[in-house]
Formats: C-alpha cells, structure tokens, sequence
C-alpha cells in the first residue's frame, strides 16, 4: 500500500490522490485533444477523403496509365505500416532536401495513408451503382460530368458512408501516432504527465477515455447522417 | 436522458474499476523479498534503450552492448544470476519499472531528487558531463540561459528536456540519440542537450554531421534505479556492494575509459 503513496508529502487518502491526478490532468490532455487530435482528424480525413474520391474517379474512368499509378499508390499506401511512412516522410526525406514541418508531414501521411484504404471503399461504391444508370444519364442527354455528378457519385456516397465514418474514427485514433515524429499531442501529453506524476495505468487510461469520447461523438454523427441520408433517399425515391 | 444512461453507467464502471484496481495492494509474486524472488527466478531483468551509444547500443556484430550494458551483465553476475536485456524506448523504462516488468534501469539514468522521491536509487557510479548541441551555422546560443525562446529537440521527461525547459525553451520530444540529433542538423529545432558521451561517438561515427558543441558542463550523477518498495532495501544494498566493488578494483573506471576514452567515474 505505501507503494503508491510514497514520495508525496500530503497525507490524504489514495483515492483522494488519484482523483486529484486525473482532474488536474484531464483538461491538460482535453485540451490538446481540442487543439490538435480533432483538427488533425478533420484536416488529414478532408485531404484523404479528396485524394480517395479523385483515385476512385480514375480508376472508374479507366484510364489506362492513370489507373496504374492510382493502382500502384494504393499498393505502396496499404502495404506499409504508418508509423514508418511518417517516420520517412519527417525523418528522412529531409536527405532530399525535403523538409516538412510535423504538422504537416503528420497531416500529408495521415490523409494519403487513409486515402488509399477510402479510395478503395469509394471504388466499391461506385462499382456498386449498375451501370446503366450511366448509359440512361447518357439518353437524357447528360454528359459524362453531369452523370458522375448527379447521379453515380451521390448513389456511391451513400452506400460508402458507413465505411467512411469507420475510416474517420480509425483516423482519430491514428493521429497518436504523430506522437513519434515530435508532434505535441494528446498521448505525448499524457506521457509527459505520467513521466512527471509516476503515474503509468490512470494517464493512459485517462488518454484512451479521450479518444473513446472523440470517437463515441464520431460514432453518433454517422448514425445521424446515415439517417439523414435516408430520408433524402426517401424523398428522391 | 434514458438513452445516454447505458454510456454514463460503462463510464462510471471503468472509473470504479480502475479505482478498485489502484486500491488492491501490490503482492509479492511469491516469498521472500525482491532480492529473494530475483534470485529464485534466476535472472536479472534489466531496462535498456538499446540506442543510446555509448551508454547502450548495438555494436558492429549487432549484439546488444555500451558502457551500461556491460556493467548491468556484471551486476546480475555479482547477485549470481543471468541477466535479461529487455529494450524499450526511453520512456517505456522507468514506466516498466514501475509496473513490475523490469528489476532494473541500465540507462545512464541521471539521478535527481524527484526521480529519487519515486525509484530506489542506487548510488551513482559516474558523473557526466552534458552538452549544448546546436547546428553548424547557428552562432547565437552559447549558453543553456540561451535558450530562452528557442526550441529544442529532447527524450520526454529526461533531465536534458527539464534543462531546456527551465530555461524557457519549448522541447519537441524525439524518442531517439539519433532522431533528436538530427532534428538539429535539419534546423527543425535550435539546439539539444546531451550527454557527451553520446555526442562525442555521434560526432566521431558521423564526421560531417552539421553539429557543433558549444557547451560543456558537468551533468546529474548517474545511477541504476529500481523499484522502490518496502522489500527493496537488500537488492538496492546488494547493487551498491557491487558497485563499489567494481569501482575499488577498478573495473568501473576501466569501463569509463573503454566507452567514453575518460574515467567519469569521480565526482567532478
């Protein structure tokens, strides 16, 4: 027992300890949670959610030589784990000269890594739309643009909205990996504060609870925009 | 309300159990003290970075060696046991400490009182000299008070990271010798402190890296820290006869000379 206690002067209970720990570093963790979890989520899912939808657009439209390159992104991005694309990205493409701030070379892996596991869900999508809706836009005198714009791409959003919330949420939880290239945020913090408090199991689980939180809001929004998406569907149809 | 009842009460039990589990007294595994157990189970478990030259490093035959890796193979021998070299990232060491997972820091841990307060420290076997590491071109910081305003790169909760901070730097966190040295050769950061030890095997394996030193100064002491609980005391006691055994027949020094070309082994 006086394991836990030792090296504190004050003599309150442990559990009065504990709980002074976890309110005080709370809103310290809250806060880079706030001020880099969530922006980094929402910048990184925008720049993978356009890089997905634009390669799944190209390999829908068959390009020969574009599709490979799309194809061969998707190969490089899926077969190699995020933590060393980061750490090549930050660490070592300054060697050529390249250098990106954290942030951005956080921002760039996070969206491109994801891009390529959405490009795929987007590609399924709209493989999913039959293609005669393609051949009839074309008899209602639409052109090529104007099919993919009103109606494959909104059909495909819909069916890949689900899997787009679940690459959201693996987003959030993938931005703690900034953590090894310098990137000040929440799970560093909560590092930092154990490293300081002694305190190892409370911070982390503490951290964890943040994330659940981020994602349990996550997971809220996508059954409301499931639902809402349903009911426009009910109103086109 | 009703529908968010089933989320507040998971939340409430995660808090409750975490809380029952911080109020379970920690058991020993089995009899006897730690000194007993690290006996019984015939092997030391030692906590090492595993890349941190000289201190820790893998060498050309990559085989796990450094200045503290031979001493913690001497410490296990004088307490008649194996050692077992577990690596983890700075961070994870005194961590893994505290969990139970390790016996022992081998880490060029530097001892001060805070760290004091939380492990079972032994007594210091060498006194470091740390340094001001800045890129080549960089001509104004000549001093630790200069790095006021600056950024630095440094490990997480190190006493090289606390320097700068109490200097009114910010510190951008590497986990690595290497990863935090090159962040100041790229210019992403101003400056580090480091061991100089560390610097001085960087700057020799890596002659034309854009790093100078611009300072040295003498650094903490150095120790092994260990658990720090009531059953401690012999295994800390232990530590320290081997030490100084090591230190009386000059091993300690032979080492020193062997790893940093210096004896540190003396309070400066």
């Amino acid at each position: 027992m006086a394991f836990h206690s030792l090296g504190r002067e004050r003599g309150d209970s442990m559990v009065n300890e504990h709980w002074q720990m976890l309110t005080e570093s709370f809103p310290q963790l809250l806060e880079y949670g706030i001020k880099v979890t969530i922006p980094l989520s929402i910048l990184s899912f925008a720049l993978g959610l356009a890089v997905a939808v634009t390669v799944a657009l190209i390999q829908y439209a068959n390009v020969r030589f574009l599709r490979r390159l799309c194809r061969f992104y998707i190969w490089i991005t899926r077969g190699t784990p995020l933590l060393v694309q980061l750490f090549i990205v930050f660490y070592g493409l300054p060697d050529i000269g390249i250098k990106l701030s954290n942030y951005l070379s956080a921002f760039l892996v996070l969206g491109f890594n994801e891009g390529a596991y959405m490009a795929e869900t987007m590609r399924g999508a709209l493989e999913s739309v039959p293609r005669g809706q393609m051949e009839a836009g074309y008899c209602a005198g639409m052109n090529y643009v104007q099919i993919m714009g009103h109606v494959v791409l909104p059909q495909a959003f819909r069916t890949a909205f689900p899997a787009l919330g679940n690459s959201m949420i693996a987003m959030v939880k993938d931005t703690s990996m900034a953590a090894s290239i310098t990137m000040a945020e929440m799970f560093r913090q909560a590092q930092i504060i154990s490293g300081q408090r002694g305190d190892v199991l409370l911070l982390y689980c503490e951290a964890a609870v943040i994330y659940l939180l981020f994602c349990t809001a996550l997971t809220w929004l996508q059954r409301l925009g499931e639902k809402l998406l349903a009911k426009r569907g009910g109103v086109r149809a | 309300m009703k529908k968010y009842l089933p989320i507040i009460v998971a939340a409430a039990l995660i808090v409750a159990g975490v809380i029952v589990f911080l109020l379970i007294p920690k058991t020993p595994s089995s009899q006897g003290d730690m000194l007993a157990r690290i006996r019984e189970k015939g092997k030391l478990t030692i906590a090492t970075e595993g890349d941190w030259p000289p201190w820790t490093y893998h060498g050309d035959d990559n085989a796990l060696t450094g200045f503290d890796v031979e001493i913690g193979g001497l410490i296990a021998k004088g307490l008649g046991v194996e050692p077992d070299y577990q690596e983890a990232a700075w961070d994870s060491l005194l961590a893994g400490l505290e969990s139970g997972r390790f016996d022992i820091v081998c880490n060029g841990v530097d001892y001060t009182e805070d760290r004091a307060k939380k492990y079972a420290c032994s007594d210091p076997y060498v006194y470091t000299e740390i340094v001001l590491v800045v890129a080549k071109d960089n001509e104004d910081i000549h001093s630790i008070e200069g790095l006021k305003g600056k950024t630095t790169s440094n490990s997480p909760n190190s006493t090289y990271a606390q320097r700068a901070l109490d200097a009114g730097a910010t510190v951008e966190y590497a986990d690595t010798l290497a990863q935090t040295l090159r962040l100041v050769e790229q210019g992403r950061v101003q400056a580090s402190i480091n061991s100089k030890g560390s610097v001085d095997e960087y700057l020799e394996n890596n002659p034309n890296a854009n790093l100078k030193v611009v300072l040295t100064i003498p650094g903490d002491p150095v120790c092994f820290p260990m658990v720090k609980s009531a059953d401690t005391d012999t295994l800390v006691a232990e530590v320290n006869r081997i030490l100084s055994q090591l230190r009386a027949d000059g091993t300690l020094a032979g080492l020193s000379q062997k790893y940093f070309g210096a004896d540190m082994t003396e309070a400066k």
